[in-house]
């Protein structure tokens, strides 16, 4: 049995494996990421050190979503984002998408600096761009500064801090952070610019590392590059820099900017000059130096993010800022089936990231496919704007005239705070009948109609199952038991365990488990005969007791008195109990003798003699009892 | 017929239970997330999650209305408590790789086919759990039985064998899950979160973390910070608390 269970098990355990094994090999996907390609180029070959060049990185591809690049660690430029730029197009379903992603780098060093590969990956390919070489060069006016001019001197003494000042400053004092904003209250979306400033009066051995705030309520875009410049505070002079981030509210409350910092290294024998023009090249910077760091941190701020005015049209979505708005199909004359891109514009300054595609009007006569959206951001005059255009398939189902109608964008101006509503179409189209089964061809690469192609990517819809799936119910409430109630199987086990023992005990020395028994059994016959006597029953009463004295000393001695005479059985219940005394004894020898006359007399016993036998034996019980536990 | 009933009153109350919100309050919640309302939705969601933690659906969709409003961190986090608690829905997997991948992480880890990463993570923590109690208590049952019943054990021996070898498979799975990327992880979910040489101010800061990241949670005894690791660079240090979140 045991060999033919392996047998069984060993045999499933296989199948398993092999189904496992199967499992393995149907399901590792071919590679379903769309193909893509990089490039890089900056706009500048040489570049002055304290000037800086822009570097673009073009991602191409065949999808609507492309990944962005990672830039690698640079030690020798200070690397800000400067916007990106997107172009999509789908023509009959294929779809082309090419960001434009914009850096602006400041050299830190003179010489040939290096800007390595840079890579982008979308989890299954990855592609690398060539390493860039970049000439930096002096900065002209420090040329022109070395040679002599009549401001040279004004200039020089006053970079100079006077002694007397410099000397009186508190070490706090020589290292400060600002962070301030250009308003205090805004609506979600509205556009705040936070100046953040470090002034330094000292030298710095260099690399300061930059720790920007943190948001509460707010998201965050960069507004490069870092202006540096110099000021006078209270007699003192300081170079400062300055480096501005846009900021917009993402829900009516309290808004918090929480302090930036800046780790400084303070160079004790003064080698590194403030005022050198390269220490603002430094600025930013992510190594380390020697000498004694210090961390400077900015003030905190507060905004309240304000409630929106009343009164939104039904077609504002959530939109802040200044725009205009277009559509436009992309052809008027088509046939069913074909897919019509239907091209929604929006162009302005305001947070065009989380601007959400203006909702379509019912289109019963079109099928509606997913809408794409390319961005364009620009950051001219620290304003965030662009351009943002959301592009849905459209197939239309019947031929004939048919209509796009108005589709409406409405967005709150903060400056004048009212909404503004504006709209474009309706847009009449002249729709043939197309050839055969045109109305499921969408979004296919060119000749493989069979295959479609993802136009973009994004996370699947929130959910609707009201019910957790009953097995993760089921266990979770199993699993949360408490773990001592898991001991009530080991408590089990351990008295089955016992009982089985003590099953095997009793069967191995059955006459021990009479001895202890026999009292119980025979006080369960003295109620037995009191019942009977209750009832009126003498003669049954006395046969109940003489077979439970019989039963009881069969129990106590070992052997079946029943075949034995009186005498035997006293002898050998002497032999026994040695210990025990002569008058249990004999109150046996009476009780038995007076049973055995009742139990085979004609007449039987009567009521009232019944009842003094079932005393006598009580009495006889208790006594044995003790007497016969003076054995050994 | 009386185990038949029984599984039926099992399953029944299961379901009654589970579904305990109407469905109109979750489509209430999915018509503000359909119309871009997506705080208000949250709101709903995590009414729903806070009285069902054993519902899936109520976390991921607090990580869509999270992702939606650009929090990546926060989405992370709920997909990553919805992945725990289903790890077979379609749905939850993709939106969590979908995010992690948005925030430069793997899913799946490199090197590891997608069928072996689906399989190891089949069933969810509490399934494994559940599935040792049930075999736990079946095995001792069966050895109970199995010792009164001399006349039975020739029966008994295989199927005590059958649940001897799910009960220690449940477990080797879940030892071997524990050092499993989402095995006691947390999110960052604040942006350049300062990671700290101690559980303190004063300590020094190590590195800034980016939102999204996925950690380790080495100790979160401390009531402020967590001691936490991250594999992938060989670091540990400290994170307050109110900067990560525990999946």
């Amino acid at each position: 049995m045991n060999i033919s269970i392996s047998n069984i098990f060993f045999r499933d355990i296989g199948r398993l494996t092999i189904f496992i094994a199967l499992c393995l090999c149907a399901f590792i996907p071919p590679s379903l990421h769309a193909a893509f390609s990089i490039s890089a180029e900056t706009d500048k070959q040489s570049v002055e050190i304290n000037d800086s060049l822009y570097l673009t990185i073009t991602v191409s591809g065949d999808s609507s979503s492309v990944p962005e690049p990672a830039l690698p660690q640079m030690n020798n430029f200070n690397i800000y984002s400067s916007g990106r730029s997107q172009n999509i197009s789908i023509i009959n379903g294929k779809i082309a998408t090419s960001v434009a992603f914009t850096y602006i780098l400041t050299p830190r060093f003179i010489g040939k600096q290096k800007i390595p590969p840079i890579s982008v990956s979308n989890g299954a390919e990855k592609h690398i761009t060539p390493e860039i070489e970049v000439n930096v060069v002096k900065a002209a006016a420090a040329a022109q500064a070395a040679q002599p001019q009549n401001t040279a001197p004004r200039a020089q003494a006053a970079r100079q801090p006077s002694a007397r000042a410099q000397a009186a400053r508190q070490p706090e004092e020589m290292l400060f952070m600002t962070a301030e904003t250009d308003k205090k209250a805004a609506y979600p979306n509205e556009q705040v610019n936070l100046t953040i400033r470090f002034y330094t009066a000292v030298p710095l051995t260099s690399n300061p590392q930059y720790v920007p705030p943190t948001f509460k309520n707010l998201i965050s875009e960069d507004l490069p590059p870092v202006k540096n410049g110099e000021t006078v505070i209270k007699g003192v002079r300081y170079t400062y820099s300055e480096i501005k981030t846009a900021l917009f509210g993402i829900e009516e409350g309290q808004a918090s900017i929480n302090p930036a910092s800046v780790f400084a290294q303070i160079h004790q024998g003064g080698a590194v000059d403030p005022f050198d023009p390269n220490f603002f090249q430094q600025f930013f910077a992510m190594n380390s130096g020697q000498g004694e760091t210090r961390q400077v941190t900015s003030n905190s701020a507060a905004l309240k993010i304000l409630p929106l005015p009343e009164g939104a049209p039904a077609a504002f979505n959530g939109a802040v800022g200044n725009f205009t708005f277009s559509a436009e199909p992309d052809r008027r004359e088509i046939k069913t089936g074909e897919a019509l891109n239907l091209s929604l514009a929006i162009t302005g300054k305001g947070n065009l990231k989380t601007l959400l595609a203006p909702k379509l009007p019912d289109m019963p006569d079109f099928k509606v496919y997913d809408t794409v959206n390319s961005l364009n951001i620009s950051k001219d005059n620290d304003i965030i704007g662009g351009k943002k255009v959301f592009t849905t398939v459209l197939i239309p189902k019947t031929e004939g005239r048919r209509t796009i109608p108005r589709i409406n964008f409405a967005f709150l101006d903060p400056a004048t705070k009212t909404y503004k509503e504006l709209s474009a179409g309706p847009f009449e189209l002249t729709v043939e009948k197309g050839d055969g089964e045109g109305q499921n061809v969408s979004f296919a690469h060119g000749g493989q109609a069979a295959l479609i192609t993802p136009i973009s990517s994004d996370i699947r819809y929130v959910s609707d199952k009201t019910a957790a799936p009953l097995t993760g119910t089921a266990a979770g409430r199993i699993s949360a038991m408490p773990l001592w109630l898991n001991l009530f199987p080991v408590g089990a086990l351990l008295l089955s365990l016992w009982l089985a023992r003590l099953n095997d005990f009793r069967l191995k020395n059955p006459m021990l488990f009479r001895f202890r028994k026999a009292h119980g059994e025979a006080r369960a016959d003295l109620a037995g005969a009191a019942d009977k006597l209750k009832n009126g029953r003498p003669k049954e009463a006395a046969s109940i007791l003489y077979d439970s004295l019989l039963a009881y000393l069969y129990d106590k001695s070992g052997h079946k008195v029943s075949g034995l005479t009186m005498r035997r059985t006293l002898t050998l219940l002497k032999e026994k109990f040695p210990d025990a005394g002569e008058n249990a004894l004999n109150g046996i020898k009476d009780l038995w003798g007076k049973l055995e006359a009742l139990h085979f007399s004609p007449g039987g016993a009567t009521q009232e003699e019944a009842k003094d036998m079932l005393e006598t034996y009580t009495a006889l019980l208790a006594l044995l009892e003790k007497e016969f536990k003076k054995r050994g | 017929m009386k185990i038949k009933l029984l599984i039926v009153l099992f399953l029944t109350l299961s379901a009654v239970t589970a579904g305990a919100y109407d469905r109109s309050v979750l489509a209430e919640y999915n018509d503000l997330y359909k119309n871009g309302n997506y705080q208000a939705a949250l709101e709903g969601y995590l009414e729903i999650a806070a009285k069902e933690s054993y519902n899936p659906y109520a976390f991921y969709n607090a990580g869509n209305a999270y992702f939606r409003m650009n929090k990546p961190g926060l989405a992370i986090l709920y997909y990553g408590k919805a992945f725990r608690l289903d790890p077979r829905d379609p749905d939850i997997r993709t939106n969590l790789e979908f995010a992690m991948k948005h925030t430069g992480q793997n899913f799946v880890p490199e090197g590891m086919p997608k069928a072996l990463h689906y399989l190891y993570y089949f069933f969810s923590d509490r399934e494994l759990k559940a599935v040792a109690t049930v075999f736990w208590w079946l095995a001792c049952l069966l050895l109970s039985i199995y010792a009164l019943k001399e006349a039975m054990r020739e029966k008994l021996r295989g199927s005590i064998l059958g649940a001897g070898l799910i009960l220690a498979g449940a477990f080797f799975w879940s030892a071997a899950r524990s050092s499993s990327l989402f095995s006691d992880a947390a999110v960052v979910t604040e942006n350049s979160t300062q990671l700290l040489s101690g559980p303190g101010e004063t300590f020094k800061t190590y590195a800034t973390l980016p939102e999204a990241r996925l950690v380790k949670v080495l100790d979160d005894t401390d009531d402020v910070y967590y001691e936490i690791g991250i594999p992938r660079e060989g670091i540990k240090g400290w994170v307050k608390k109110t900067s990560a979140g525990k999946i």
